[in-house]
């Protein structure tokens, strides 16, 4: 159940992460579309192959003018500049960190214990190395503004600062993210042994990828240098995407040897191998269209982030270990919230990425486009179902587990009311779900269920009528089980003279195990009148018939004097509701009757009784009594002087 | 005094006479924001010291001793286990001389070897901004770098002080100041000589001439200089090759040490204690990155003192200055100076690994409880 909920959202939501892109392929049909896009990947490899053909000369006359332009007055005032700028950054940063170097040291000087408390000072670290490089970019920034800088200069300058700055970002948050050296302050999972290539590869493939966006782009507008800037813009991104399928490989392997739990599992595509085929994938998709690669490159991070949340998620609640599974609500809900935002972050992405307004894709009228938004609405109401499901089964659990195994013949306490009605409360729950999901599954994807549902109206009255007993039975049950009239676990009598144990309740009927063995299957409809021994307390009472000469005094003196014996006995005193009292019932010829009573909690009744009889019995052996006998004493009058006959 | 102590004391010394020496050949540079009169007629008060009897050899000396004895201190190294600091800061100092020697060899050989030479600051910032740019771009660089290795080695030796808490206020400050302004001199006067030589046709032919003399002995100079270099570069190849000869002599035979807590390192022979820890990622306090300056490397060694160098006079020296007064105690060492000789060391590391520059100012106050692990903080 919820593997095919989970199974559902996951490919739903993917589908309609390329929403966007249909939305793009837009108002052609499949083949235009595909002949379109080869057209466009033949042109793309000209224009590389020609970059390659004509970036030489062009990268020549590039240094050659670019050395002219240096070696002169304005280039040396030009680089004294850059220099100033540079300097000026570094004191703000270094005086900012004059400040903030305590911050720092507290956050270092933390023990951390748990993930989460990592994933807070990881925050804080974060924010305070964010901030000194804020404030380094600023400050050369904002100097910048006051020198008269040589033609074309200052565009320049700011663009590397930028770049400097997007560097030290990438480098400081995958540093934080996976502390390589500091294995608790990690904030994934990820092998400690493996954190500081990872974090290698990962920076120096940022690194190619912003040189690749920035540097070609002012070569572009600076020198107009067409093919050389192309040809850069090649070599980073190939570069970067070796380098990442290197690391795919080599980092995402899973390490060999054999551990139990490994081997027991079924074999799985390998990680490293997707990895390196999302990365293959986006190059490729780059080399033939620009527009294509942008939303592939959305897609495959949506995947990949998509093929490791859970673990990222769970690795808050259960740190690096495998193993333990249930762990409440939150980390599945969490989960659940988390792969939603990524796709719809991704989905905004590509739509920012493709220049597509988000209303114009509602208005569209490309038949992709519509079905693309409807998955999403689907997938939209499959993550709703999902999180409600997961929250309610986690709960449920959470407190079955926490009630422990269930034994009818128990004695009920105050859980068995939560023991009757949480199973089939789960059980409701996914019937409802299941159902509405379908509906409004079918709404969404544009299915008129009007029809439908009053096709099922008509069918349900029908049913009714076939069916009567059954509603009868569900709608009587229904107010039985909201009346707390019985729970899993009590002794109940029936109207129709059935009782027993109840063991198990459905929808439709009670099973009730009668104290001989049977196995009562009562519908509730044929209930009628329940009465529940089980409930509160009950009372006892039984005669003891004395010989006629006894003081009832005594007697009454002798059984409350068991009564308070009894009250103090460790054992049986707990279960006394009222003491044992007797007192003269009824005298019958040779006979006194006393009546004892004592209130109990249902069911402990009979043993209580069986131990007072014990101990009354003692007492009046002790005062040379017995139990009224039966024998009857015939006297003869005048007693004769002859034997008896 | 033992050898330890001499060379870094030389090394620090003679580093402080070149530091002195290049803030005020930088603040003569920044006068230039005023304009290029001002900054020559400075010249005779910040710069002409250093050509005196006493400045002249006091300067070469500096200079020598400062190269020599930073060579001899990476060829005595035992590990690259460098702070990102210390790594800049080497990086930085090495590259100097090979960047360096250009300027000196203009300036100080120049009138020397042609005596009508006129080595004024009109004079050299017409070749930077005029007539050679490549040799700007040099010195630029080499502002730079020098000022970073310098400020560097200034900043990582005072903010160990007590005083640091009085002038730290002035010196941070000066630190970047002194190097944006003498920049900023130097564009400005940058400025006006090419201001000066566009209208000034008399002063151009007098820069012409001069140019066309000190061509004539280029060839001479780059000769020095290539010499200098060679000498300079063998040097540093020698001082690489015993570094490494070292290294690869150690590795034959492995030493392991175990820390409170139960963490243990594993590492060549003849590596400190600091160094083992750093190899290991073992949380180690090093404040001043092994030079036994700051003592917050210290360890109180538990078992297998015998298996351990013994303590030189710097580590002493350390030692005796964060004991403030008290007698040292028993089986205290620096880490970073104590180097594991044999097997079965036990330490107990005693400041907390986040200890900062602090630690060394007022190590009390980083001891309260003599007796405490190192590991916990305080909360
Ligand atoms: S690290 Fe500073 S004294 Fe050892």
């Amino acid at each position: 159940m919820t593997w095919l909920m989970r199974s559902l959202c996951v490919g739903a939501l993917s589908l309609a992460a390329s929403a966007p892109a249909f939305a793009a392929a837009g108002e052609h049909s499949l083949a235009a579309l595909s002949m379109g896009a080869l057209a466009e990947t033949k042109a793309r490899i000209e224009t590389l192959a020609g970059n390659f053909a004509q970036a030489p000369g062009e990268l020549r006359q590039l240094t050659e003018q670019t050395r002219k332009s240096m070696m002169s007055g304005t280039g040396v005032r030009g680089f004294t500049y850059l220099l100033i700028l540079l300097l000026v950054g570094a004191a703000a940063e270094w005086l900012y960190w004059t400040y903030a170097y305590s911050p720092l040291r507290a956050i270092h000087a933390t023990p951390v214990e748990t993930p989460l408390q990592a994933l807070r000072l990881g925050l804080r670290h974060l924010l305070l190395r964010v901030s000194g490089m804020l404030l380094f970019t600023f400050a050369a920034i904002g100097v910048s503004a006051a020198f008269s800088w040589p033609a074309g200069m200052h565009e320049l300058v700011i663009a590397l600062t930028l770049l400097l700055l997007s560097l030290r970002l990438s480098w400081v948050a995958v540093a934080i993210i996976v502390a390589p050296g500091r294995p608790q302050f990690k904030l994934v999972p990820v092998d400690p042994r493996r954190a500081r290539w990872l974090a290698a590869t990962v920076v120096v493939a940022l690194s190619l990828l912003a040189f690749g966006q920035f540097v070609p782009a002012i070569l572009e507008r600076a020198a107009e240098a067409r093919h050389a800037a192309g040809l850069l813009r090649f070599a980073a991104y190939a570069a970067a995407t070796l380098i990442l399928l290197v690391g795919a490989f080599t980092l995402f392997s899973r390490p060999s040897g054999p551990s139990g739990a490994a081997q027991m599992r079924l074999p799985i595509i390998p990680r490293s191998f997707l990895l390196a085929l999302l990365v293959a994938a986006v190059f490729v998709a780059w080399v033939m269209s620009e527009r294509v690669a942008a939303v592939t490159l959305i897609v495959a991070i949506v995947i990949a982030l998509q093929l490791g949340l859970r673990d990222m998620v769970y690795f808050y609640w259960r740190g690096d270990g495998e193993s333990g599974e249930a762990q409440g609500a939150l980390p599945a809900i969490v989960l659940s919230l988390a792969r939603f935002v990524v796709v719809l972050v991704g989905i905004g992405a590509a739509a920012l990425a493709l220049d597509t307004p988000l209303t114009a894709l509602a208005e569209s009228v490309s038949p992709w486009v519509r079905i693309g938004l409807r998955l999403l609405g689907v997938a939209v109401l499959a993550l709703l179902a999902h999180g409600v499901w997961i929250a309610v089964r986690s709960v449920v659990d959470h407190r079955l587990a926490g009630i422990g195994p269930v034994d009818p013949h128990h004695t009920p306490d105050a859980s068995s009311r939560l023991l009757t009605l949480l199973p089939l409360l789960r059980v409701t729950t996914a019937v409802v779900l299941m159902v509405m999901l379908v509906l409004s599954s079918l709404w969404a994807l544009g299915i008129e269920i009007t029809p439908l549902l009053a096709g099922a109206g008509v069918l349900g009255i029908a049913l009714g009528f076939g069916a009567q007993a059954l509603v009868r039975d569900v709608i009587a049950g229904i107010f039985f089980l909201a009346e707390d009239a019985f729970r899993v676990g009590e002794y109940v009598e029936s109207g129709t003279n059935t009782k027993g144990t109840v063991e198990r309740i459905t929808l439709r009927s009670v099973a009730l195990r009668h104290h001989n063995g049977p196995l009562h299957f009562v519908p509730y409809g044929s209930l009628g009148t329940v009465r529940n021994q089980s409930r509160d307390w009950v009372i006892d009472k039984f005669n003891l018939p004395l010989p006629i000469e006894v003081d009832s005094e005594t007697i009454r003196k002798m059984i409350k004097k068991i009564g308070e014996d009894m009250k103090n006995d460790p054992e049986l005193g707990g279960l006394l509701l009222e003491p044992l009292k007797g007192k003269l019932y009824r005298v019958d010829p040779s006979v006194k009757i006393f009546r004892c009573k004592f209130r109990s909690p249902p069911g402990k009744q009979f043993d209580l009784r069986a131990s007072a009889l014990k101990r009354i019995e003692a007492a009046l052996k002790k005062l040379g009594l017995g139990f009224a006998d039966g024998r009857q004493t015939v006297l003869m009058h005048p007693p004769a002087a002859t034997p008896p006959a | 005094m033992q050898a330890a102590t001499v060379v870094r004391n030389a090394r620090l010394i003679s580093g402080l006479v070149l530091m002195a020496f290049v803030t005020g050949h930088l603040a003569n540079l920044s006068i230039g924001i005023h304009s290029l009169e001002a900054m020559e007629a400075w010249r005779a008060q910040l710069m002409d010291p250093w050509r005196s009897g006493v400045g002249q050899p006091l300067l070469l000396a500096a200079v020598c001793i400062h190269v020599a004895f930073g060579l001899y201190a990476i060829s005595a190294r035992r590990s690259m286990t460098l702070s990102r600091a210390d790594v800049v800061q080497l990086v930085l100092g090495l590259l100097t001389p090979p960047l360096l020697l250009n300027h000196v060899v203009v300036t100080y050989m120049a009138d020397q070897v042609t005596p009508d030479f006129d080595s004024a600051y009109g004079m050299l910032l017409a070749i930077y901004w005029k007539f050679s740019p490549g040799y700007a771009f040099q010195q630029l660089f080499v502002v730079v770098i020098v000022w970073i290795h310098a400020a560097l080695g200034l900043y990582s030796w005072l903010v160990l002080k007590p005083v640091w808490r009085r002038v730290g206020g002035f010196v941070l400050p000066a630190l970047f100041a002194v190097p944006i302004l003498a920049l900023i001199g130097f564009a400005e006067a940058g400025k006006e000589v090419l201001a000066k030589l566009a209208s000034d046709p008399a002063w151009q032919a007098h820069i012409t001439d001069n140019i066309t003399s000190i061509v004539k002995v280029t060839s001479k100079m780059d000769a020095l200089q290539a010499q200098i270099l060679l000498t300079y570069g063998a040097l540093l190849l020698l001082a690489a090759g015993v570094f490494a000869a070292r290294m690869l002599r150690d590795r034959l035979t492995p030493v392991r040490i175990v820390y409170d807590g139960g963490a243990c390192a594993q590492g060549r022979r003849g590596l400190s204690v600091l160094e083992l820890s750093i190899l290991n990622d073992v949380p180690h306090a090093h404040v001043c990155s092994g030079r036994g300056r700051c003592g917050t490397c210290r360890v109180q060694v538990d078992a297998g003192a015998q298996a351990l160098s013994p303590a030189n006079d710097i580590e002493q020296a350390t030692l005796a200055r964060v004991s403030e007064g008290k007698p040292v105690a028993a089986g205290v060492r620096l880490a970073c100076q104590a180097r594991v000789l044999g097997a079965g060391v036990e330490v107990t590391r005693l400041l907390p690994a986040y200890a900062d520059a602090s630690a060394a100012r007022l190590p009390q106050d980083w001891l309260a409880d003599d007796a405490a692990p190192a590991r916990d903080p305080a909360p």
